[in-house]
């Protein structure tokens, strides 16, 4: 955006916005490079812009509630490690705009997106400009290295693009992210995310347009694609998301774990196994799924 | 006869924009220069080149794809009178300039020719190739940075004047490990300055810069001054490898655009392939986006460290248009 279009996008956003959610935009950070943007792209107009239309689902919509949120470190890096469901993976956004909303003082969640979204036209470019990178190696330690919260998905893609009759079945957990908060001494924050599978219920995923499209999966729900594009709009399920305790595998083991394959595992399982817990727990103790 | 101590540069394509601007630095600015040998493809000596001292600065004409000429060269007396120890090789043919078999030829079997050449004369104790970011392969998910171990294209459906990219690229690596010879490959990010034969700075003298809806990469730029400068380091400098060499800017392409003074056009890709393609039947633009069509999509930013730490480059100057 050029300064006009800033200019233009902070003054909406003022009358948009009451004073409390424009002062927390105002305290996110981003490490700027001299044109408005930091090193992945992100820019504070677009991101608070991002912010202003995503909060709409946050409030209304979902109508999240969340707990945990002394579990978060308010400053320096760190890890939240999240399960992830629901087909279209809004989940990461109602984290991010929680974090904003509820933790003191609010910080920006760098979500790790899947390779795919960077080749869609206008997805892409909008993910980037409201702080979310791409998930290679070489981007997490970036991240890390300049102390960002980053959010993680370690069930991946497959993760959103579970059936329905596996709802709240925790896939097995990419290493990847136990190997960087060991290496940058960065605690995980478990986070546990309740609703989302509820909200685009797979039935079935047809692989080879999949594959024929460059997309992980191609969901049939209940009403996609019998109703087109409006089909994949996400069911109103309420959405609970519960931070548990952070690990910090960082000081339990040394850099030495990393080159023990079998010793890696075993600490994404234990993340696993917390979140789980959460799970299970968060799906009994809710009222109803979408009340 | 040259004085002991300084090193002795032979420019190879010392009449291009960036050699012209390399040997005029090397002779006014750089005390540690001694003997500066040009080397170029016009048979007489360009009127840039004539305040300077002869007992100094020599200007040869040549072709670097016949031997005989090259040994000559070589064997010459004034070759032999310089004390050459640096052979810096700028001559990399801009893909306009020549059909594509000659220019493969100039650019491929020519740049092994002077590597050949640099190996055989035990004088040549250094080789600096200036290479270019497109060697990169640009992926939709390739990371922020893209370091000097970063994939490069090696698709067999890039461009041809992407693959003599790579090729001599390739050729210099493989001489790397020459117990004598110190080779350098720098290769840098988009160069802009005033007639810069290169890509981006052919897009961006475009008055208007199509761009493919829905992308907007971040890329970062650097001013001749600031890859002279890098060459000035890889001269001096006791160090060999391949470097990235990126200058201070990092930004969105749209960014650039809006910097440098031009109307952005966003259409679909086939939109901006046609348009791009009146422009220059019309003669409005150089830039050719069939080149290299990931250019405008994704983000290709480098990481200029290794450079910063092992050459001691520092980029000092702000793109201008």
């Amino acid at each position: 955006m050029d300064r006009r279009a800033r200019d233009l996008v902070d003054s909406f956003l003022n009358v948009a916005l009451d004073r409390d959610e424009m002062a927390r935009l105002r305290a996110l950070q981003i490490r700027d490079r001299g044109f408005g943007y930091d090193l992945f792209g992100a820019e504070k107009q677009s991101l608070s812009l991002g912010y202003f239309f995503l909060r709409w689902l946050y409030l209304y919509y979902f109508r999240v509630e969340s707990t945990g949120h002394e579990h978060i470190p308010t400053g320096g890096r760190c890890i939240l490690a999240s399960n992830h469901s629901g087909v279209v993976p809004i989940d990461a956004a109602m984290i991010g705009i929680d974090i904003v909303r509820k933790l003191e003082p609010p910080r920006l969640m760098r979500a790790v997106v899947d390779n795919f979204a960077a080749a869609v036209p206008f997805v892409g470019l909008f993910l980037q400009r409201c702080g979310q990178v791409i998930g290679t190696r070489r981007n997490f330690e970036e991240l890390l290295a300049a102390d960002e919260m980053v959010g993680v998905f370690p069930e991946g893609a497959k993760g959103t693009g579970k059936p329905f009759s596996h709802r709240y079945q925790l896939l097995r957990f990419n290493v990847g992210f136990i190997e960087l908060a060991i290496e940058h001494k960065a605690p995980i924050v478990p986070v546990a995310v309740t609703g989302a599978e509820e909200q685009a219920p797979m039935l079935l995923n047809l692989k080879p347009i999949a594959r024929a499209i460059g997309f992980p999966y191609f969901p049939v729900t209940p009403t996609f694609p019998l109703l087109g594009p409006l089909g994949m709009m996400p069911y109103p399920a309420k959405y609970y998301i519960d931070y548990g305790e952070p690990f910090l595998f960082h000081e339990e083991y040394s850099a030495k774990a990393l080159e023990d394959p079998h010793r890696l595992r075993i600490l994404a399982g234990r993340v696993r196994k917390r979140i789980q817990g959460m799970l299970h727990k968060r799906v009994k103790e809710r009222p109803g799924i979408y009340f | 006869m040259p004085k002991s101590g300084k090193q002795n540069v032979l420019i190879a394509g010392a009449t291009s924009v960036i050699g012209r601007q390399v040997a005029e630095q090397l002779y006014y600015d750089d005390r540690n220069v001694g003997h500066i040998m040009a080397v170029g493809r016009e048979s007489q000596k360009p009127y840039y080149f004539d305040e300077y001292d002869t007992s100094r600065f020599s200007y040869h004409s040549l072709n670097i794809l016949k031997p005989r000429e090259l040994t000559n060269l070589f064997l010459s007396e004034r070759f032999r009178d310089s004390c050459i120890n640096v052979f810096l090789h700028l001559a990399f043919i801009h893909r306009n300039d020549a059909p594509p078999p000659e220019r493969h030829e100039l650019n491929v079997d020519g740049t092994r020719a002077l590597l050949t050449k640099c190996t055989e004369t035990t004088g040549i104790r250094k080789f600096i190739f200036l290479s270019s970011w497109d060697v990169y392969r640009l992926k939709p998910h390739n990371p922020v940075l893209l370091d000097e171990r970063a994939d490069l294209n090696f698709d067999q459906r890039a461009n041809p004047w992407i693959k003599e990219r790579v090729d001599a690229d390739m050729q210099c690596r493989a001489v790397m490990d020459h117990p004598r010879l110190q080779v350098v490959v720098l290769r840098p990010t988009g160069i802009i300055g005033r007639n810069v034969r290169h890509s981006m700075n052919e897009y961006l003298s475009s008055r208007i810069c199509p761009a493919v809806a829905g992308f907007n990469p971040m890329v970062n730029l650097i001013h001749t001054f600031d890859v002279i400068r890098a060459i000035r380091c890889a001269i001096h400098r006791p160090v060999k490898g391949v470097f990235n060499v990126v200058g201070q800017e990092a930004a969105p392409l749209s960014e650039f655009i809006r910097l440098a003074g031009r109307v952005r056009l966003e259409l679909p890709e086939p939109g901006v392939r046609s348009l791009n393609a009146l422009q220059r039947r019309m003669g409005l633009t150089q830039w050719d986006f069939s080149v290299h069509p990931g250019r405008i999509k994704f983000s290709c930013q480098l990481d200029g460290k290794k450079a910063e730490d092992v050459l001691g480059y520092h980029p000092t100057h702000h793109v201008k248009f």
